[in-house]
């Protein structure tokens, strides 16, 4: 067959044989093909996905690559480059901050289950992979996502707008600078007010993903977001069991009273690798988060084993998935983001656009 | 992932017509109008409905039939804020309380 014979409609019919996993379309109708060039059998152009962080990129890249040059006779060479861009989900104008693109909403049922770290590390992950990301701690009794991201700045006031602290890469503000060293003895109106604050008057700028940090539990802080703004997803992080004692349902039934859509559940502490032995050893029991979400309908995004370098690498301000990237904590938090970011870009297909047309 | 009941508390399409009414089409295709009066008296606030007994207060022969529905906006993905003309805005209507108090004959 001629080399003439190659066009741009072949190459697309080849390349929807190929579907995103969790999207389940195929990737031509997604509309993730760009920047098409045929030059003699030398075919190249971009997929460009709906996340940086997408964990299936390889994956349909090959696909990609191998489908072209399968089915369209006289192609000799694909060149496939992988871009991404965080897509918007439809929803109300009203309340939306301008220019953050999903906020993920971080939860736990109750203190002391690692929610703080998680966040940081989400975020960071979320950056490392080439998201602009934005991390708000509105863990109004213990603020520590400044001492997590060792951040020493405190974020300047211009024009009445607060900017945000850049932190590895990551835009952020804690409501703790709103006290500076005093303790937040807030009572709801004033959480109201500060979290207010920290999500609209702030300069956040053009952001893909803006984590939030909530207090644990269910309470002002919480409403107070999901009124205010159209929260994407929230995550419910979680210990095995924390699960059994059934506290964290609570959290996620509040986040489903609300219509905040859930992303997954997290287990963190999951187990502890003996640093002497190797040998594993499962100290609040195992797999409980997994069981939860499966009988939820709820996606499991994966389990964070309790590693003294996570601890470490948090208290010295810099999150483990930065410090130590290859470290086996280090790579469950990337691969649990990138289910996160799955679930982000699959809600922001689902969701309907929700205005009030005026007649 | 919506199961059957939340697709009925989920809505497709809301408009609001001048002060008079709303209409929400819900995504399992239901259709329910809302006149401003019937929603004014059946505000969920503290103010409308105790909050230690659960007993309305203010229903909707309390209120003026010349009511209107000032403004609508959303909360959230998960409720309705309206404004009505006697000044009254601390309801948050939830899109699973619309649809209970849907005024249609197949559901009263």
């Amino acid at each position: 067959m001629s080399e003439a014979a190659i066009t741009e409609s072949k190459v697309l019919d080849a390349l929807r044989s190929v579907m995103d996993p969790d999207l389940r379309r195929d990737i031509v109708s997604l509309n993730f093909i760009r920047n098409m060039k045929i030059e003699g059998g030398t075919v190249s152009f971009d997929v460009n996905l709906t996340t940086p962080a997408c964990p299936v990129k390889d994956r349909l890249r090959e696909q990609s690559r191998q489908a072209v040059l399968d089915r369209v006779p006289g192609v000799k060479d694909v060149r496939v480059n992988m871009t991404a861009e965080v897509r918007r989900p439809p929803a109300p104008e009203t309340g939306r901050i301008r220019g953050v693109k999903n906020i993920i909403a971080v939860g736990s049922g109750k203190g002391g289950v690692g929610k703080s770290t998680v966040a940081a590390n989400i975020a960071a992950s979320l950056a490392r992979s080439g998201a602009k990301v934005g991390l708000l701690d509105a863990d109004i009794y213990g603020p520590s996502i400044p001492i997590m991201m060792r951040s020493k700045d405190e974020p300047e006031i211009k024009d009445q707008v607060i900017q945000p602290v850049n932190a590895h890469g990551v835009k952020l503000m804690s409501m703790g600078y709103l006290s500076g060293e005093m303790p937040l003895i807030w009572r709801g109106p004033m959480a109201h007010k500060a979290l207010q604050q920290s999500l609209l008057g702030v300069n956040w700028g053009e952001l893909d993903y803006l984590v939030v940090d909530l207090p644990p539990g269910t309470g002002d802080v919480h409403l107070t977001l999901v009124q205010t703004v159209p929260v994407t997803g929230a995550v419910i992080v979680s210990t095995p069991q924390d699960v059994g004692l059934q506290i964290s349902m609570k959290t996620l039934r509040m986040f489903q009273q609300t219509k905040v859509p859930l992303l997954g559940i997290i287990e963190n502490m999951s187990y502890y690798v003996c640093p002497h032995c190797g040998g594993r050893d499962e100290i609040f029991g195992h797999g409980g988060a997994a069981l939860a979400a499966e009988s939820l309908g709820v996606p499991f995004l994966g389990e964070i084993p309790l590693d003294p370098a996570i601890r470490k690498h948090s208290d010295a301000g810099m999150p483990v998935v930065l410090a130590e990237p290859e470290s086996a904590s280090a790579r469950a938090l990337a691969e649990l983001t990138g289910k996160l970011a799955q679930q982000v870009s699959i809600q922001a297909f689902r969701s309907v656009p929700l205005t009030i047309v005026e007649e | 992932m919506l199961t059957a009941p939340e697709e009925r508390a989920t809505p497709a399409e809301i408009r609001k017509k001048s002060g008079e009414s709303i209409t929400i089409r819900w995504v399992d295709g239901h259709t329910s109008t809302f006149a401003a009066r019937y929603l004014r008296g059946r505000c969920p606030c503290a103010q409308c409905v105790s909050e230690t007994s659960g007993e309305r207060l203010v229903s909707e022969e309390h209120i003026r039939p010349d009511i209107a529905l000032e403004a609508a906006r959303t909360v959230g993905n998960y409720a309705l804020h309206f404004s009505f003309s006697d000044g009254h805005t601390t309801g948050i209507y939830s899109f699973d309380y619309l649809r209970r108090i849907c005024p249609c004959e197949e559901c009263a």
